[in-house]
């Protein structure tokens, strides 16, 4: 059965928090898992995000990113700019980009796939994410509401 | 005909997606190897410095931080040492529980390593994705029997990345009766698939590189080691754990801050081909059967028979959990009481890239007093140094320097070190004269 799966990655360090706190607004907004939806939180999944992909009709996934723009610019990423940003693979350092084109190229890519960045600052382990990041996620959030509807 | 030797200098300065930082530099003159180090150049953990002063209760969870990939080795082998100490008995439930956690993690090791690193070493990839382009099946099959060891790994503690089901005295909790039967039914469906991936590994084509060396593993009279028994060496030689220093030593070279480990003096092989090797006599038998099947001569001589080696080590595994799951029932409770004491202790187990030891002393409240660790990779970085300069000799100095290099990484990838994954070398200087 086709469903939105909505997924917030991040870590317990600063600023990458990002992914998780725009799950925390949009549980804050009332989206639940239920109802063909799926919403979780995932600390660096590596290739166990593709069995994820299975049975999803629409992927929104969330993570952080470190570029030169802006703290808390928030990013949309086509297909078409995956290869700029894959490293290539090991066991050890399989990023959510990696993960996803290795769907891509076994067919296991979503019809629908949303993929937002949030420009982060600190990464400190055990620092609370900075107030660029919060507000950012909040508007995240929102704008993912508003598709949901849309 | 005349034939000019030339000088080759092959500097990596930096072995990327690894977990941790390495590089390697080979000097090839007039037709002779100079030089060839690996370099681990990460700056040390002091991991055992952050276990002093910590209670034994901790020491679980703080141990598993040390590998993302094969923490259950580190939370068993502290547990197997803590345990042993303390005068603490396991009960059967959690003594067989531990090896199918165990098993878990040899089955999601395993076969990220094969599909994700390996693999496509030999089939001219230079990663997954362009794997996945020739071989999607053979990936997906892969993918999945990776989920289904994270999913074992999940089932004992509570997630497969640094889990937290292992306590001193058994596991913090037991699974319920209904998700044992679910993943049990998911173990024996992927039976077929992990046959098919041995068949499948064993059709691959490697280099014929024969190599006379140590290997190095726990052997256990009954079973095939994996969460106990004694330290066996390819020479016959049977090791009490805890006689692990008169026998191997430990030794530091200036250019890498990972120590380097010698048996008797020797370089030696820790891994799923040593303990291969060694253990063969004790697979099941379908398993035996089908490695009869494909033809692989056991002791194999040819490191780059280790991806065949994992592929039988995930149908062993498998073969195993089932087994032991077989008559599972929810214990009245999953640990027994413990009460620490002081003294010094040893404990080994079989980590999938090899042998890991560690060591601790504690005082009377169960503090670490100091703690020592030894894992696969460290044992294994001699022989890997070893291992590139007689493979380089076999495949011909004289190939293409780009042609080296992909030989070098093969070798080392075919480890799975883990300073490492050894893989994806950046940058490389050739210099010619």
């Amino acid at each position: 059965m086709s469903r939105v799966c909505i997924l917030g990655v991040g870590s317990p360090s600063g600023d990458d928090q990002a992914g998780w706190l725009t799950v925390d607004a949009l549980l804050d907004l009332g989206i639940r898992t239920g109802d063909g939806i799926v919403i979780e939180k995932l600390d660096r999944p590596g290739s166990a995000l593709i069995p994820l992909l299975a049975s999803t009709g629409w992927l929104i996934l969330v993570d952080a990113m470190q570029s030169d723009g802006e703290v808390g610019r928030i990013q949309r990423f086509d297909q078409t700019d995956w290869p700029h940003y894959g490293h290539g693979l090991s066991s050890h350092g399989l990023g959510v980009i990696d993960a996803l084109m290795l769907a891509g190229e076994l067919g296991s890519l979503p019809p629908r796939l949303d993929l937002y960045g949030i420009e982060i600052g600190s990464v400190c382990p055990g620092e609370e994410a900075g107030h660029e990041i919060q507000a950012a996620a909040q508007r995240l959030a929102e704008m993912i509401v508003s598709s949901l509807k849309g | 005909m005349s034939e000019q030797k030339r000088t080759v200098a092959i500097n990596v300065p930096v072995l990327a997606r690894v977990e941790g930082e390495g590089a390697l530099d080979l000097r090839i003159e007039e037709g002779n190897i100079t030089e060839l180090r690996l370099r681990i150049f990460e700056p040390p953990r002091f991991f055992e410095k952050f276990l002093e002063g910590h209670s034994y209760t901790e020491i679980p969870d703080m141990v598993a931080r040390i590998c993302g990939i094969c923490p259950v080795a580190y939370q068993v082998t502290a547990a197997q040492a803590l345990e042993k100490l303390f005068g603490v008995e396991l009960s059967p439930w959690a003594r067989t529980m531990r090896r199918v956690f165990y098993c878990g993690e040899w089955i999601q090791s395993h076969s990220l390593h094969i599909h994700l690193l390996a693999a496509p070493d030999f089939f001219g990839c230079s990663n997954a994705i362009e794997l996945a382009k020739i071989a999607p099946d053979e990936v997906r099959r892969g993918l999945r029997i990776q989920g289904l060891g994270n999913e074992l790994m999940d089932l004992f503690g509570a997630r497969s990345v640094h889990p937290v089901g292992i306590r001193i005295g058994g596991f913090h909790a037991a699974p319920a009766l209904s998700k044992i039967n679910a993943v049990r039914d998911r173990l024996r469906a992927a039976l077929p698939e992990a046959e098919a991936l041995i068949r499948w590994a064993a059709r691959i084509s490697v280099p014929q590189d024969d190599q006379a060396f140590v290997s190095v593993a726990m052997r256990h009279p009954d079973v095939y080691a994996i969460d106990q028994g004694q330290i066996g060496v390819s020479d016959g030689s049977l090791i009490e754990v805890e006689a692990f220093d008169d026998h191997f030593a430990e030794y530091h070279e200036p250019f890498s801050t990972a120590l380097f480990s010698t048996y008797h003096q020797q370089p030696y092989l820790v891994g799923p081909l040593a303990r291969l090797n060694l253990n063969h006599a004790q697979l099941p038998e379908p398993v035996k059967a089908l490695l009869a099947e494909t033809g692989l001569v056991l002791p194999s001589r040819n490191l780059f028979h280790s991806l065949v080696a994992r592929a039988v080590e995930i149908l062993l595994a498998l073969h195993e959990a089932l087994r032991l799951l077989d008559a599972y029932r929810v214990p009245d409770s999953p640990y027994v009481a413990v009460t620490p004491r002081a003294g010094i202790t040893s404990g080994c187990t079989e980590a999938p890239r090899g042998l890991l030891w560690h060591h601790y002393e504690m005082d009377d409240d169960g503090r670490v007093i100091n703690a020592r660790i030894v894992p696969p990779t460290s044992q294994n970085q001699g022989r890997i140094e070893e291992d590139l300069r007689q493979s380089l000799l076999n495949f011909g100095l004289d190939q293409p320097d780009a042609a080296l290099r992909l030989h070098c990484e093969k070798v080392i990838r075919n480890y799975d070190p883990c300073i490492s994954c050894a893989t994806h070398f950046l940058r490389m200087r050739v210099e010619r004269t």
